[in-house]
């Protein structure tokens, strides 16, 4: 049979009888809310680095294949220097395209 | 299964599809508890980090509650892991005094008399004499054999009846 003192024990551990925390509830929404956006923006932030290879890769792929065509050959052959200035400049500028964010590309 | 382990399941479900207002509800029903228990064992400082860390995890984990068992129980096990978790990286760093808050809860009585139990002892006690936990339950969570448990409960409440009686009841 419950004494004095187990009564005394049940009641002061148990949970204390009061209307949920209001201000609790909100800071948990808020942290969940905000983790949420992190992920978000990495994975925006991961699926652009991967965009970015992948045209960085197809552009030097397209390089090496307009490289290898006999006119371009020739004329690498005849002005090197020409060729591998307008070369570099044109993959600059791709590159310049790729990495230029795409909301700002939008809104620009 | 329990007719409250059906809501619970039903909220947690909404919640694991994206429902953040069913989520808040299930903030809202178990903070009180899961709060009260982790003030009453690792000190009201540390336990609303906890609690809310909790509550993160549960909302990462909503799909995974299967209503096999309380939603309270399963909060407090998330609760309970992130707290061994926060006193492995603090071992480094050891706070001065474990229970120093203590001394500012309302019922200074029985919080003196936890402070000076082992952390396994304060929880088994609340959860089985203040929560309602079985003893089965907690010994889940605290990962203890069933008869020791039992025995933890057992001298952490002869401890306490000790100092009570010791002091102004006796």
């Amino acid at each position: 049979m419950a004494d004095e003192f187990d009564r005394f024990l049940v009641s002061a551990l148990a949970p204390r009888d009061r209307d949920p925390d209001r201000k609790f509830v909100t800071r948990v929404q808020a942290h969940i809310a905000l983790e949420d956006r992190l992920a978000a923006q990495q994975r925006a932030l991961a699926a652009g680095l991967v965009k970015q290879l992948l045209g960085l890769f197809i552009i030097a792929a397209a390089v090496w294949w307009l490289g290898r065509a006999a006119p371009v050959v020739i004329w690498f052959a005849e002005s090197p220097a020409l060729a591998l200035g307008i070369l570099l400049t044109a993959f600059v500028f791709l590159v310049g395209i790729l990495s230029f964010p795409q909301d700002r590309r939008i809104n620009s | 299964m329990a007719p409250s382990n059906d809501e619970d399941l039903a909220l947690s479900r909404r919640a694991a599809a994206g429902d953040s207002a069913a989520f808040a509800m299930l903030v809202e029903k178990h903070e009180r508890a899961l709060r009260g228990f982790l003030a009453r064992t690792f000190g009201p400082d540390v336990a609303d980090d906890v609690a809310q860390e909790a509550f993160l995890k549960a909302w990462r984990a909503a799909g995974q509650y299967d209503g096999r068992a309380r939603y309270s129980t399963w909060l407090t096990r998330i609760a309970w892991r992130c707290r061994i978790d926060a006193l492995r990286k603090e071992r480094a760093h050891p706070p001065a005094d474990d229970h120093e808050a203590h001394a500012a809860a309302p019922s200074l009585e029985v919080d003196d008399m936890l402070a000076r139990l082992s952390e396994n002892e304060r929880a088994s006690l609340v959860l089985c004499e203040g929560h309602g936990w079985t003893h089965v339950e907690a010994a889940e969570l605290l990962g203890l054999p069933l008869g020791t448990l039992k025995s933890t409960v057992a001298r952490a409440k002869t401890r306490c009846r000790a100092m009570w009686e010791g002091a102004e009841h006796g």
